[in-house]
């Protein structure tokens, strides 16, 4: 093996595993709990972080401000999606929320002066002017890195991140053992029983989805913070599909499997890069990158045969059917 | 103008409608939403572009290999995957993500061999058929007639042959098939080599009409094809049809000036998705679909 | 006794096929009503139709003098009409308790913010829907599979936990749809005497839909008739059982 990265590579991992831990989440508590088959989960990550990009760089607002404006949007924009498709069947749903995700990656390509257009938010001051909605941030981070004696920038990023990652985990494992959650459960299970027995299961799943989304908004910021700039092209449906696949891995069902799912995730994904040997050697970066998916793509599919309860969950329980 | 975004609309929507029938048979007959469709079209497109560019063979000739080619995948596929997750009794979610999966496998499979440039068909670009005030391409007027001829055929395949028949009959009710004597199986089988040929067809027509296609091109085609579906109706072949006409016209119809300045072609794709809300808002099963019944 | 329920020509079609044609029968408050009929009279249909599962094309359903036929299902439920299904609805994943505790009608719990701002409050009413629950789980001889998932159940048993269930949300009116189906002779005699305390001491109405024809002329206060679509026949079970309209319907009655 070539020379294993150094502690900032997996540092940089962890962030990622992280963020996407938050995104998981979300897709945890809208499937694993209330039975919604939300393929369009990327969008609310998006709309999260251009909110909040766009808050900072035009509005000139402080980032405390601009985050939680991030979170709320996307939580309402999750709201204003499930208002009029929440009743349609499980498979139509799943088809017009990717459909969304689309759409709001179609916007963000083409309203330039509202979101930098193609190129990103570096554009967002207009053009010819880099544009930064980091500052705030950096500098926060600076702060917390010398008052905790931190030894670098990832570090930080790292244990803020996951901070984050593991309080969302807390609070929603808390909120599925209340009552609440048993309604949500039950409506996996059979939505005619529940409404049977006097629940309003639209309104469940609209809940579900509003903090699901809003979950991803947080994932949003976290990753403009992470990359400083960001365009169009980082929301495809790819990133939806790994989120997806990483709380699959992880065990459906169970909150705290999600960071587990994502950190073996994270660790394999980013582990192949340094396979040297065959059949990776034989083709170039460039290649390996459409390899790499593909062992994925496999990856998903072996999920799926040979163990859908992914690594924590238990056969009786399975809520992948 | 009009009649031209008209005459447009129904070449895509000829396209569409075509691609839109194998997904919803597939939908019909196994249960299962393909997501993996879009890249068998992607596959059929490139051997085509193998056959048509590299080994230099007419488009008709490069056009059936790629209808074979895309047939044996699915059976291969049928045998390797969706066989053993049946086996298992895998549910609606997981055939779901097995195909999600597979979706990935196909595309970067397709990247890898054929690397990530945008290709060509060997046709002549100036060629133009002219009727009135419309103006068609050679790849259009190509794509539009054979998509149009292809339909028919399977609409006179699964109307009055057995074979189609039974094919029917499964859709409608599979487990009451089963009980009834039908051969599941022989009929899956033959789902899979009708709608292998249909992906390789449409994958071809599609590449055609795009004039230059690259390995995501199946991919971002299939959003506007299960639009197609869902709007007809899940299950409903007819329905598929219907509902990718129906889009091809609205998409393009839309950029016409006369409707206020006419949509930014931009966003041909948000109008299709657009209308598909629209329609389920007022009624949830599509079309022609059938309502959830308790 | 006054009407609690007053079901007025309801009409629903399926496919151009009319599975409910014009049905009118009242069921009164306090009554064991039964509903009765061959197969394809319309029974479930009229069920669905009552209980907000299906929209009727046209008629009325009257809740004690509310309308609820346009209504959705949950809302009907909370206004005290709580049916049961044919097929048992067992919630498979979740233990057996939580399928009976999750029927627990307005638990603050349910609520998000209550949970955060008045979790005394939800703790409270979650301890005393748990003594319900186990209460009613022993009534119908459940309370050994409290903890175990409901998909372990049997037939019988998760009809058992639908009745369980449906007891659980407090209903003035419980529509039962054929609730001695699968169940064993003993369970059936059980399940009866459940019912006639139910009504004695709690006061609640009961529909039921059942094919026993002996067990229904012994219990019933009233029995309605459907046939094809509509209610041909409707009164005390002596005089419903010597009508020859109910004779000529099951001899008739489509093989």
């Amino acid at each position: 093996m070539s020379t294993i990265a150094s502690g900032e590579f997996w540092a940089f991992v962890g962030v990622v595993a992280g963020i996407y831990t938050l995104l998981g989440l979300g897709i945890q508590l809208e499937f694993g709990f209330a039975g919604l088959l939300n393929f369009g989960h990327v969008a609310f990550m998006a709309i999260g972080a251009y909110t909040m990009a766009i808050v900072v760089v035009k509005l000139g607002w402080s980032m405390w401000i601009g985050a939680p404006l991030a979170i709320l949007t996307a939580a309402a924009a999750g709201v204003a999606v499930g208002l009029p498709t929440l009743r349609l069947r499980a498979d139509y749903f799943a088809i017009v929320t990717i459909a969304f995700s689309e759409i709001v990656r179609y916007v963000a390509t083409n309203e330039e002066r509202l979101t930098g257009g193609t190129q990103g938010t570096i554009n967002l001051a207009g053009a010819g002017e880099a544009s930064s909605y980091n500052g705030q941030w950096e500098r926060f981070q600076g702060w917390l890195q010398s008052t905790l004696h931190l030894g670098s920038k990832d570090v930080t990023m790292l244990i803020v991140v996951w901070v984050a990652a593991l309080a969302g985990c807390t609070a929603l494992w808390a909120a599925g053992r209340t009552p609440w959650g048993r309604v949500l459960r039950g409506i996996r299970e059979d939505e005619d029983a529940v409404a049977s027995l006097g629940k309003n299961v639209f309104a469940f799943r609209l809940q579900a989805l509003a903090i699901g989304s809003g979950l991803a908004g947080l994932a949003g910021c976290f990753y403009a913070w992470q990359f400083s700039f960001f365009s169009p092209n980082d929301f495809a449906p790819l990133l939806t599909f790994f989120a997806w696949m990483i709380v699959i891995l992880g065990g459906l069902g169970r909150f705290f499997a999600v960071p587990v799912g994502a950190v073996v995730f994270g660790v394999l994904f980013a582990g192949t890069r340094f396979f040297d040997f065959a059949p990776f050697s034989w083709f170039d970066s460039a290649e390996r990158a459409y390899l790499r998916l593909m062992v994925i793509g496999l990856a998903i599919i072996g999920l799926i045969l040979f163990r859908p309860q992914g690594l924590l969950g238990r056969r009786e329980e399975l809520v992948l059917e | 103008m009009f009649l031209q975004l008209v005459a447009n609309g129904l070449v895509t929507g000829a396209v569409l409608a075509i691609a839109a029938v194998g997904v919803s048979l597939i939908y019909g007959i196994l249960g299962l939403v393909n997501f993996a469709y879009g890249d068998v079209m992607t596959f059929g497109a490139f051997v085509a572009v193998l056959c048509n560019g590299r080994l230099g063979m007419g488009m008709v000739v490069a056009a059936v290999l790629a209808m074979v080619s895309t047939a044996i995948l699915s059976l291969s596929l049928e045998g390797v995957l969706w066989r053993p997750l049946r086996a298992r009794r895998a549910g609606f979610m997981s055939l779901f993500l097995a195909s999600i999966g597979l979706a990935l496998v196909l595309r970067q499979a397709i990247f890898l061999v054929a690397g990530p440039q945008p290709r060509s068909y060997d046709v002549d670009p100036y060629k133009v058929y002219v009727l009135g005030s419309v103006r068609l391409s050679g790849a259009q007027a190509i794509a539009v007639t054979v998509a149009a001829a292809a339909i028919v055929a399977v609409a006179l395949v699964l109307g009055t042959t057995s074979v189609g028949r039974t094919m029917r009959a499964v859709a409608d009710d599979r487990a009451l098939a089963a009980v009834a004597g039908i051969d599941t199986g022989r009929v899956i089988v033959l789902t899979w080599i009708l709608c292998g040929l249909i992906a390789g067809l449409a994958g071809v027509l599609a590449a055609l009409v795009q004039s230059s296609f690259d390995p995501n091109f199946g991919f971002s085609l299939l959003l506007p094809v299960f639009a197609a579906v869902l709007l007809g109706g899940i299950g409903s072949a007819s329905g598929a049809l219907f509902g990718g006409l129906l889009l091809g016209l609205a998409t393009e119809v839309s950029t016409w000036a006369g409707f206020h300045g006419g949509v930014n072609p931009i966003y041909k794709p948000v109008v299709a998705f657009a209308v598909l809300i629209a329609v389920l808002l007022v009624r949830p099963q599509g079309l022609l679909g059938r309502a959830r019944t308790l | 006794m006054s009407t609690l329920l007053e079901v007025n020509g309801v009409v629903r079609s399926f496919g151009g096929i009319h599975a409910v044609d014009g049905a009118s029968f009242d069921v009164e408050q306090g009554s064991i009503t039964s509903l009765i009929g061959p197969n394809g009279a319309g029974k479930s249909t009229l069920f669905n139709v009552v209980s907000g599962f299906l929209r009727p094309e046209s008629g009325r359903v009257v809740l004690d003098g509310r309308r609820i036929d346009r209504r959705p299902p949950y809302a009907i439920a909370r206004g005290g009409l709580v049916r049961t299904f044919q097929t048992p609805r067992a919630l498979g994943r979740m233990t057996v308790r939580e399928n009976v505790l999750i029927a627990a009608p307005q638990h603050p719990g349910e609520r998000l913010p209550q949970t955060i701002l008045r979790p005394r409050r939800v703790r409270g009413r979650e301890r005393s829907a748990r003594a319900r629950a186990d209460e009613l789980l022993t009534l119908v001889g459940l309370e050994n599979h409290a903890d175990a998932l409901a998909s372990t159940l049997s037939g019988g048993q998760r009809k058992l936990l639908d009745f369980a269930r449906a007891l659980m949300t407090g209903p003035r009116l419980l529509l039962l749809d054929e609730p001695m189906a699968g169940v064993s002779p003993t369970l059936r005699v059980q399940l009866l005497q459940h019912v006639l305390e139910l009504r004695e001491r709690n006061g609640v109405t009961f529909l039921i839909v059942e094919h026993d024809l002996d067990l229904v002329m012994r219990v019933s206060d009233v029995v309605v008739v459907m046939n094809e679509g509509r209610v041909i026949a409707s009164g005390r079970p002596a005089a419903v059982s010597a009508d020859p309209r109910v004779v000529d319907a099951y001899l008739g009655a489509r093989p």
